[in-house]
């Protein structure tokens, strides 16, 4: 039965250690789920969140795993409207990756409201004014729009294929991705915008408030900018570290070169704007709030929020895999470019992490002071839970999908195998 | 038909799909959501009629006039009457929070009687019968003095009943719960020779001095007190606060003179001092109403009273003194003030005389703006009482406290003294006490050793409402009404400058088989007959509140209150019908000496104030939302902090928020830190009113009583407890 | 239709005269029915729409000074109504009310995403963490015109909205269209011993709370009183609730404006 299932001229590691791998991941991922009904049943009093922290861990893991789920979007932007045709052995495996990210996205905003049962009410008593409705109707459209992108994926399974009704399917859904490859590229933009408007329109909030165009602060376009730059990163990212795991090269280094180059220079943009945005936010924008920037950071040392922070974001994780991406000598040396995308990843990372977090531990009244927040296991195990259905479910479309059309190439089997 | 593995899955989509397209996923979503709105465990409170019924607040002696607001038989909000002259239409936090108590489920429901240590429910016959039977076995063996009575307060009808039961019983030891009015109702008939209690024009002061007493923090009727300090603001007058800490007070007040705690009365020695040196004490009015100032000179203008000593003892500087002194003689309308904190602990009587001294000697005495002599009420007039020979020799017997003994004549009530006479002995002199609206079990200070001395008393009857300390350590539990479903009289709001008298009504029926104490005054009277049932001819408390108010009756029940508007003060009575700086009784007294803190100052290097707050209690238990309403910076989960100041903390090697012990002679307590620029430095200021073994969980266990580590401290020259701090040690923990 | 004039309804606190007691929160709590747990401590995870602060000057003893400053939502005007928490609530569970000025909250419509607290810059907004829970019998004393929140909720002052509308239907019923300064008044102005708080309409030249403040409302209702102070002024929230104080320190700490200008 599971070889059956397995795509034809790849080989799979026995089903034993497969399962083995499985039951491993799945109970990190039972954990999450015991987590999820406690904070369920209990109340979102399981978790360190309070009334100066109503965003929290959770928050930070949806807006991160949104922006380094971008890959999937991008390239598809790249692969179906700017016509470039090598990206296609990688499309379907940042396809893949944008499912997890955004399927975890939607996974822990249902855990994180505090009335589950209700959170429909963004649709039917929606609000135009909030970036919030903007990101719900983009997201879920969104997921839509990836789900169109990864069924015809799952159609291809060997046996599912032998169906020919589902043959077709796939076959007329490939004929027609482009049209969602450019729907959700158009969704993208606004979502992942709209996350970036999320702290930008917060003129009560000093530190993530920014000006902007029309409804769309700053933070708007920089938050799609940076999704673009560091989403292929993270592609790239989480494709090395499958090759790692399965000890085979399954994309051939002319793709990956080409999408790091790609993103490098998305990078190099996108860091010029963030800084030009930093120094305008420092100079301008706060001041005629009534803040320096000092206010933003403390200077206690060994902080969470000192300046560091802000140097770690744009220089460590921007400007410096950004430089090393549009390298092409560091960009093809395996380990740097290992490096310089984790570095970018952590960056986008980073800066959700400052935009959320730090936005509500600055003290805005002046007679208030820092707050603190550490999650509780609660919240760790949950924002975990989507990293080992992530885990999962890419470790099975690994194993019965034909993910990399490189694979069979580049890891032709010995003789006798299938 | 053959099922194949096409059709199937095409069934499955289709209905997916079909099911989709129906209402019926949408149906019940929206009932879930629904669902989420009516949780069945969340409470809907039921809709009804709203009526509002004015009634007076008896949870201090306040005596606000409340406007209650009911939806048909619920009690659902306090507010305060608009149209009352005390409080107009403010509240404390504890009257707004008083429909909590009245739903409290910690309420005793009916009454109980302890049996091997715990608490069972008997009927009310029974337990008034077995409590008959023990007083009739005392009287029976002649010694009738060993009933005693712990009250609130010694006025109105419940009180005077409660007396006047012990009185025809023979005991003459009826004991009010202490307050600085104590020192204040001693000082005016010492000086004035009127039987009458404080109050304070404070509305009309233009300059206040506050000596310690905690005008925000509960002193005096705190409405009150708090609209007159907000006219002062806008009248442009000062407003001065001496006093060891930070308090709401001093943080409000125009100046905050940091004095060391204890201190109070020589600073206002020496403010005399600087006065009569400099002769601006207020010539035609001394000359005129007063008499002794050569005797007050003689006393004030020792050298122990100079600037530079007062400097000396207070901390503050010698011109800071001499500027006060005046400042406060300038003044249009001056006006000094003392008993510390809300005034629990009336403090040394020399002390308030010197404070009276003052305001005499600048004619603020009787006058506008000035302390007011309030008669005591005179509405309860009934006929003398006939005594048996039994109650007659009871009567003859000295106060189980020592008031108005040879020693402390002028005291009328020492309850400070009762834990020691209790100790005396084989046999303990109290055999019966009742405990009517008092908590002594929580708020004598002494630690283990008043501790031992109450539980030497064979029968103790609470008559409390609710399971506090002194309830739980009683014998038998009498539950009276709570004061939303009782009628009392309310004579006086404390430190208001005119003749109040409020009524309180039963705003809903009372929830449970509860008794109002002075109807269980009248049971026990039938009960024990003869002279004692002749004393009590009503049939109930109403009837006989009615009978007694007569007219007044039906203008209090319609008007809810009776105020003497045009109240003018009466004329002194002493023997020169002026106001006596000194007289016999007066040189009778033990001199004018600070009382130090009890304890070793080698081996205690700190002292220990307390201070009071609204948002906690000082007897009665604090309902949930006071607990609720209390600064992080007072509780912290179950810890209570002290406030010390960072210099203090440094010595010690404690930071903020450290776990500590502290220590003094009394006990020992486990305390979180809290550090403050606000506290004088070498002092732990800590909060009254937690600590609680009994009262409900949103209260008990939490923090530590302060009382505890206090110790009992008596004033030599009236007996009454003068304990303002005692000495402390604080260890990291 | 005769629509009556919009009001704009607005607090003054006087600082000086605030005592701290904490009156006003406790008659809040029963006015509006505001649940208790039996650890109350960490208020960052208490709900009590009414809070007061303690400010202190930072000075060392003797010099220190504290204030305490009571804290009910500002009921931000924003421009054109779009208050912080008003402009980002998805599932509009908070509006602001044209007619009144008052910022409500719809607690079965709200689901509790709590984004509208992580725009309030007041820390206004509260989450019920846990679900209300009554100690047996004391459910009794809930007020049956405010209904109970349930747990996963936002909630926040209201300024009394219900109250607002006690009044509002007597007035109807007398034939009245229009509500005098004494018919509508909050519970914790009511309440408040010290009468430090002073409620009513800013746009109504005879109400107090408009004579005290002498609002510029051309320019979001700027206190022309240089006496009055709003909390972050240099937001551009544009609160209606108004502070008063002499001490200069005070307004320091509480108006960025002053502060950095
Ligand atoms: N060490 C120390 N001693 C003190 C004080 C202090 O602060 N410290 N304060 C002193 C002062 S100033 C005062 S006024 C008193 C305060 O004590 P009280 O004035 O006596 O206190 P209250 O708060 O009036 O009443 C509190 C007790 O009475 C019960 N009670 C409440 N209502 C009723 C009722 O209707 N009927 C009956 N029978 N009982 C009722 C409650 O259960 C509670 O235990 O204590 C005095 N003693
Ligand atoms: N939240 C909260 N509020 C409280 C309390 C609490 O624990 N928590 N405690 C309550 C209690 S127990 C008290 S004692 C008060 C504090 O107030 P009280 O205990 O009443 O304090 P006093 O010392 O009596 O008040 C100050 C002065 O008022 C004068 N005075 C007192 N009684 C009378 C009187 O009957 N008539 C006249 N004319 N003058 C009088 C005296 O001269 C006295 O010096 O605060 C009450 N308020
Ligand atoms: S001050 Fe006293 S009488 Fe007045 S409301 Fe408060 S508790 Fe009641
Ligand atoms: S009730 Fe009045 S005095 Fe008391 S804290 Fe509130 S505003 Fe201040
Ligand atoms: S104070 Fe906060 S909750 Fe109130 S209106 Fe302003 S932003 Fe909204
Ligand atoms: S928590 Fe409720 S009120 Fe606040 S933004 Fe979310 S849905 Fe709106
Ligand atoms: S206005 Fe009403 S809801 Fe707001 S704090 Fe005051 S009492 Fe509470
Ligand atoms: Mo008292």
């Amino acid at each position: 039965m599971d070889s059956a299932l397995i795509p034809k001229g790849v080989e799979r590691c026995p089903l034993g250690r497969f399962l083995a791998f499985i039951a491993i991941v799945g109970a990190v991922l039972l954990w999450g789920v015991v987590a999820m009904f406690l904070i369920y049943i209990k109340g979102l009093n399981q978790t360190n969140m309070n009334n100066a922290y109503g965003f929290a861990l959770w928050i930070w893991a949806d807006l991160a795993v949104i922006a380094l789920g971008g890959g999937a979007f991008f390239t598809g932007l790249l692969r179906y409207i700017f016509g470039k045709a090598e990206l296609k052995n990688i499309i379907n495996y940042a396809v893949l990756i944008g499912f997890v990210c955004y399927s975890s996205a939607l996974l822990i905003l249902a855990i994180d409201v505090g009335q589950p049962l209700r959170a429909w009410f963004i649709f039917w008593h929606a609000n135009v004014h909030s970036m919030l409705t903007e990101v719900a109707f983009c997201l879920t459209c969104y997921f839509g729009v990836l789900t169109i992108e990864y069924i015809p994926l799952i159609l291809e399974n060997r046996q599912i294929e032998r169906i020919s009704f589902f043959r077709h399917l796939a076959h007329n859904m490939h004929g027609i991705m482009a049209v969602f490859a450019a729907t959700g590229a158009f969704l993208s933009f606004f979502h992942q915008g709209s996350l970036g408007g999320v702290s930008g329109v917060l003129y009560g909030r000093p530190f993530g408030f920014r000006s902007g165009i029309g409804i769309w602060p700053w933070t708007f376009f920089l938050y799609t900018w940076s999704a673009a730059a560091c989403g292929p990163c993270f592609t790239i990212l989480v494709t090395r570290i499958t090759e790692m795991a399965t000890r085979k090269k399954l994309v051939k280094d002319e793709v990956i070169d080409l999408l790091a180059k790609i993103a490098g220079w998305m990078l190099v943009t996108y860091i010029a704007a963030k800084i030009v945005d930093t120094v305008y936010w420092a100079a301008v924008t706060a001041p005629a709030m009534g803040f320096t920037l000092m206010d933003f950071y403390t200077n206690n040392p060994g902080s969470a929020y000192g300046l560091w922070i802000l140097i770690a974001e744009v220089g460590l994780c921007g400007v410096l895999p950004a430089l090393m991406l549009i390298a092409p000598s560091v960009r093809r040396n395996a380990r740097l470019l290992f490096l310089a995308v984790l570095l970018a990843v952590l960056g986008a990372c980073l800066n959700r992490w400052v935009m959320i977090l730090q936005m509500q531990a600055v003290p805005v009244l002046p007679f208030e002071r820092w707050f603190t927040y550490f999650p509780s296991w609660q919240e760790i195990a949950t924002t975990i839970l989507p990293v080992a259905y992530g885990i999962i479910l890419i470790a099975f479309s690994y194993r019965y999908l034909p993910i990399f059309p490189q694979e069979a190439e580049l890891n032709p089997l010995p003789e006798g195998g299938r | 038909m053959k099922i194949d593995r096409r059709s199937f899955l095409a069934f499955v989509l289709g209905g997916a799909a079909g099911t989709a397209l129906s209402p019926l996923p949408w149906k019940l979503t929206d009932d879930i959501s629904i669902w989420t709105q009516n949780w069945p465990w969340t409470p809907v409170p039921p809709k009804g009629e709203t009526t509002y019924v004015d009634s007076t607040c008896t949870l201090c002696p306040g005596g606000c006039g409340i406007r209650v607001r009911r939806v048909e038989d619920r009690v659902v909000k306090i507010e305060g009457r608009n149209d009352h002259p005390v409080n107009r239409g403010g509240i404390c936090p504890l009257g707004a929070a008083g429909a909590q108590l009245l739903y409290s489920p910690w309420r005793v429901r009916q009454p109980l009687k302890k049996m091997d240590g715990r608490f069972v429910p008997v009927s009310w016959e029974q337990a008034i019968g077995e409590i008959a039977g023990v007083l009739r076995e005392l009287r029976e063996a002649g010694t009738p003095e060993a009933v005693a009575w712990i009250a609130d307060t010694d006025r109105g009808t419940t009180a005077e009943l409660c007396r006047r039961f012990l009185t025809v019983y023979g005991s003459p030891n009826f004991i009010r719960t202490p307050c600085a009015q104590d020192a204040w109702e001693t000082a005016l008939y010492l000086t004035q020779g009127q039987r009458a209690t404080a109050g304070f024009d404070l509305e009309r002061a233009t300059f206040l001095l506050s000596l310690g007493s905690g005008l925000l923090e509960g002193w005096g009727t705190p409405p009150f007190v708090f609209r007159a300090r907000g006219a002062l603001k806008d009248n442009n007058g000062r407003f001065v606060q001496a006093e060891a800490r930070l308090s709401k007070t001093a943080a409000k007040a125009d100046q905050w003179l940091p004095i060391l705690p204890g201190s109070e009365g020589t600073l206002a020695f020496g403010l005399i001092h600087v006065l009569l040196k400099e002769g601006r004490e207020r010539k035609p009015f001394v000359a005129a109403h007063t008499a002794g100032l050569e005797e007050l000179k003689r006393q004030a203008l020792q050298e122990a009273f100079s600037p530079e000593a007062v400097a000396q003892a207070t901390g503050l500087e010698a011109k800071a003194v001499v500027e006060l002194a005046r400042a406060f003689a300038a003044a249009e309308r001056p006006l000094a003030v003392c008993g510390r904190g809300a005034g629990r602990v009336p403090g040394g009587l020399q002390e308030t005389l010197a404070v009276h001294f003052l305001n005499a000697l600048v004619g603020s005495v009787n006058v506008e703006g000035g302390v007011i002599a309030v008669p005591e009420p005179e509405y309860i007039r009934w006929p003398e009482p006939e005594m048996d020979a039994v109650a007659s020799k009871g009567m003859q017997t000295p106060r189980v406290d020592g008031a108005g003994s040879e020693r402390y004549p002028h005291a009328r009530y020492l309850l400070n003294r009762l834990p020691e006479a209790l100790l005396q002995g084989d046999r303990p002199a109290v055999r019966v006490l009742f405990v009517s609206g008092g908590n002594p079990f929580y708020s004598l200070a002494g630690g283990e050793r008043t501790e031992k001395a109450l539980a030497r008393i064979p029968l103790i009857v609470s008559f409390s409402p609710f399971l506090d300390e002194t309830a739980a350590a009683a014998h038998y539990i009498l539950p009276a009404p709570t004061h939303l479903e009782r009628w009392e009289d309310v004579p006086g709001a404390a430190g208001y400058p005119k003749p109040v008298v409020g009524l309180a009504r039963p705003v809903v029926p009372p929830r449970f088989a509860t008794m109002p104490t002075a109807d269980v005054v009248l049971r026990l009277a039938r009960r024990l007959g003869g002279p004692i049932r002749a004393a009590f001819p009503w049939e109930s408390h109403e009837a006989c509140l009615r009978q007694t108010l007569g007219p007044a009756w039906e203008t209090l029940r319609r008007k809810g209150f009776a105020v003497e508007e045009g109240f003018k003060p009466q004329p002194f009575e002493t023997a020169s019908r002026k106001f006596e700086f000194a007289n016999a009784d007066l040189k009778r007294l033990a001199a004018f000496r600070p009382l130090p803190a009890p304890g070793d100052p080698g081996a205690f290097k700190l002292t220990l104030v307390p201070f009071d707050t609204l948002r906690l209690t000082a007897a009665l238990g604090a309902p949930p939302f006071l607990v609720k309403a209390l600064e992080s910076e007072i509780l912290l989960k179950n810890d209570i902090r002290v406030e010390i100041h960072p210099q203090t903390a440094r010595d010690l090697g404690l930071a903020d928020g450290a776990d500590a012990r502290i220590t003094t002679p009394q006990g020992s307590a486990r305390v979180k830190v809290y550090l403050t620029e606000g506290i004088r430095p070498g002092l732990v200021g800590m909060a009254r009113g937690l600590g609680r073994g009994a009262h409900d969980r949103y209260l008990a266990g939490k923090g530590v009583s302060a009382n505890r580590l206090l110790a009992l401290v008596e004033d030599p020259s009236s007996g009454l407890e003068a304990g303002w701090g005692i000495r402390a040690r604080l260890e990291r923990a | 239709m005769d629509q009556p004039k919009n009001k704009r309804y607005g607090m003054v606190i006087d600082l000086d005269k605030c005592t701290g007691c904490g009156a006003c929160m406790v008659a809040c709590m029963a006015e509006n029915n505001i649940p208790f747990r039996d650890d109350d401590t960490d208020k960052l995870l208490s709900v009590s729409w009414m809070h007061v602060y303690r400010l202190s000057n930072g000075k060392p003893f003797p010099q220190a000074e504290e204030c305490f400053l009571p804290r009910p939502c500002q009921h931000c005007e924003g421009e054109h109504g779009h208050s912080p928490c008003v402009s980002v609530c998805p599932a509009t569970a908070t509006d602001y009310d044209m007619h009144t000025g008052i910022v409500s909250q719809i607690y079965t419509r709200c689901f509790g995403c709590r984004y509208c607290m992580a725009a309030c810059p007041y820390h206004v907004r509260q989450f019920n963490w846990w679900d209300p829970v009554w100690p047996e019998g004391m459910e009794r004393a809930l007020n049956p015109d405010v209904s109970v929140r349930m747990r996963g909720v936002v909630e926040k002052c209201s300024f009394c909205y219900s109250r607002y509308q006690t009044a509002l239907n007597r007035a109807y019923v007398e034939g009245r269209r229009e509500l005098a300064e004494e018919e509508y008044q909050t519970a914790c102005a009511q309440a408040c011993p010290a009468g430090a708080i002073v409620f009513g309409d800013l746009n109504n030249p005879r109400h107090r709370v408009h004579r005290i403040v002498q609002p510029d409302l051309a320019h979001g209702g700027r206190p022309r009183n240089p006496k009055a102070f709003r909390l972050l002024e240099r937001l551009g929230t544009h609160p209606k609730v108004y502070y008063l104080t002499g001490r200069d320190w005070v307004r320091r700490a509480g108006d960025n404006e002053v502060q950095k200008s």
